[in-house]
């Protein structure tokens, strides 16, 4: 499903964040990506996401190298995939509902299915009955789970997760993590960034370790 | 890549891609301009200057082609029509005036000829004060038979029309004594407000590109202080279309709005100037109206207004897409 083919990534900066990664994960994969900090575990995600391009070598998704997409195409391409970031990117002047709805919005879904969708996905992250309240209003693992059910309600097929549990207390770290193996039961291929690793070897998931190149 | 033979199967694409496409057109549409028209209220403020700016700008150029229509109507006032005096020999009998009268009303210029014979200008005279004694002093009627004649008004719009041609040709019959042409002010008029005309569409010309720049600024704001938000759907597979469309929508009510605001304004200054107007017409003897703005004027300004609004809004967003093309890095 994801292929990294000798890829290397070095910024303008000058900074070397991956040096020839091969790596295959097959569909309805779950694999953690550990590492130091500066490890290149965020660009290895961003890679995938088409958030980065890499300065060697290539990616591909389904046997299609992402160098191939057009520009047009990324928008279409980037609806497949759920990103979670480490901070949860919220929108702040709108509703828990209408953040959550935004990917079905601009897939242009109906009013009552993206109802029922958004309920769904508020329900799974355990946040039922806060549609109306407004992200400031959330604690960090509310706001974390608000960006989690966003990266979800559109049944992506490629979930990344970069740091999803970096603000939160272990019990709930443990339950988000458990969250994103739910969806990977149902098909989708997930890919989580953490440096967490006691919550890492208690999921008996592939674990891919990244070393800081120098 | 092959599946892995696991029970997993790819979870079902979102459910959009499998609906038809007109309702998520419409979706996508009735989204935009809900959202649009909630920013309008979101800061009412800036929102009123932005419309009162619009519509300022687009007044003038609207109330100087009212302004220039009225004038026109003017111009074209029957009672007001530019007239030909023919001033015949004093030898010529009434008998020939009325012939020669009934020749003229048959050219192709001539609408109409009237003759006014020298007893009737003579009674004309004794009515205007301080004449009627001058008069009694003569011994006979000194005034000629004389013709009047109305040109027909299409041939006056005509700025090439041979007015001296005309002259020469009048002159000509043996019966006239002298022309008198009274059409030169119409023509001269007319050429007036044909520069007028110019001058109007260059002031709106560019006043329009004022709305251009105030709607685009105006966008442009909104912009910067929704980069992050334009940066997250971006993240989530927006396209440039749709981040595009709730901006045009808000291009287009302002536009629009804008419009309607500057109808207003002229109508209220129409009001103001519609009782003096009447009463100098009437100062006149003219039952001169002052025109207002018709059902397809109106239409014509929303129509601009909001096109204008269109304009400035796609150029503030394709500006900004196009900078950030490549800069929606985490």
């Amino acid at each position: 499903m994801i292929e990294f083919k000798q890829v290397s990534k070095k910024y303008p900066t000058g900074q070397l964040a991956l040096y020839n990664i091969n790596l295959t994960l097959e569909a309805g994969e779950m694999v953690f990506i550990t590492g130091h900090s500066g490890a290149g575990k965020s660009t290895l995600l961003k890679l995938v996401a088409m958030l980065e391009r890499p300065s060697k070598g290539e990616v591909l998704i389904g046997g299609r190298s992402l160098s191939k997409l057009g520009r047009g195409q990324i928008p279409n391409y980037r609806r497949r995939i759920g990103f979670i970031f480490q901070d949860p990117h919220l929108l702040y002047d709108r509703s828990v509902f209408d953040n959550i709805a935004l990917p079905l919005r601009i897939a242009g879904m109906g009013q009552s299915e993206t109802r029922r969708r958004v309920q769904a996905a508020l329900d799974k992250v355990g946040l039922t009955g806060r549609e109306t309240t407004f992200p400031l209003m959330l604690s960090a693992g509310e706001k974390q789970r608000v960006g989690i059910a966003r990266a979800m309600v559109n049944k992506p097929t490629i979930i990344l997760a970069d740091e999803p549990t970096g603000n939160l207390d272990p019990e709930l770290a443990q339950d988000i993590m458990f969250t994103f193996a739910q969806f990977n039961e149902l098909g989708a291929t997930v890919m989580i960034a953490s440096h967490d690793h006691g919550l890492v070897e208690r999921m008996k998931k592939r674990t891919i370790v990244l070393q800081k190149v120098d | 890549m092959a599946n892995p033979s696991n029970k997993k199967t790819a979870p079902k694409r979102n459910a959009a891609s499998t609906t038809n496409p007109l309702s998520v057109w419409w979706n996508q549409q009735a989204s935009a301009i809900k959202f649009s028209m909630e920013r309008l209220w979101f800061n009412p403020v800036s929102t009123w200057i932005t419309l009162a700016a619009i519509a300022i700008a687009l007044s003038l150029p609207t109330s100087l082609h009212l302004l220039l229509k009225n004038m026109q109507t003017l111009t074209a006032d029957k009672r007001e029509v530019p007239t030909i005096t023919l001033f015949l020999k004093q030898s010529v009998a009434e008998q020939q005036a009325k012939d020669r009268a009934e020749l003229l009303s048959e050219m192709p210029e001539i609408d109409n000829v009237r003759v006014v014979t020298r007893e009737e200008a003579l009674a004309d005279f004794r009515k205007i004060t301080g004449f009627a004694q001058t008069l009694e002093t003569l011994d006979e009627n000194p005034l000629p038979h004389v013709l009047i004649l109305t040109p027909r008004l299409s041939l006056l719009g005509d700025l090439e029309m041979d007015v001296e041609g005309l002259s020469k040709k009048l002159k000509a019959f043996p019966e006239v004594d002298d022309v008198q042409i009274d059409v030169e002010w119409v023509q001269r008029l007319r050429g007036i407000l044909r520069i007028a005309e110019r001058i109007v569409l260059v002031v709106s010309i560019l006043l329009g590109l004022t709305v251009l720049l105030v709607v685009g600024n105006t966008i442009r704001l909104d912009i910067e202080n929704r980069k992050e938000e334009i940066r997250v759907t971006q993240l989530i597979g927006a396209t440039n279309a749709y981040i595009r469309r709730p901006f045009i929508y808000n291009g287009i009510w302002l536009g629009l709005f804008g419009g309607v605001l500057s109808l207003v304004i002229v109508h209220v200054a129409l009001l103001f100037l519609v009782e003096p107007v009447t009463k100098l017409a009437n100062l006149y003897g003219s039952t001169f109206i002052l025109s207002g703005i018709d059902v397809f004027m109106t239409l014509k300004i929303l129509l601009a207004s909001s096109l204008l609004g269109i304009i400035g809004s796609w150029l503030a967003v394709g500006r900004y897409l196009w900078q950030s093309d490549d800069a929606i890095k985490d």
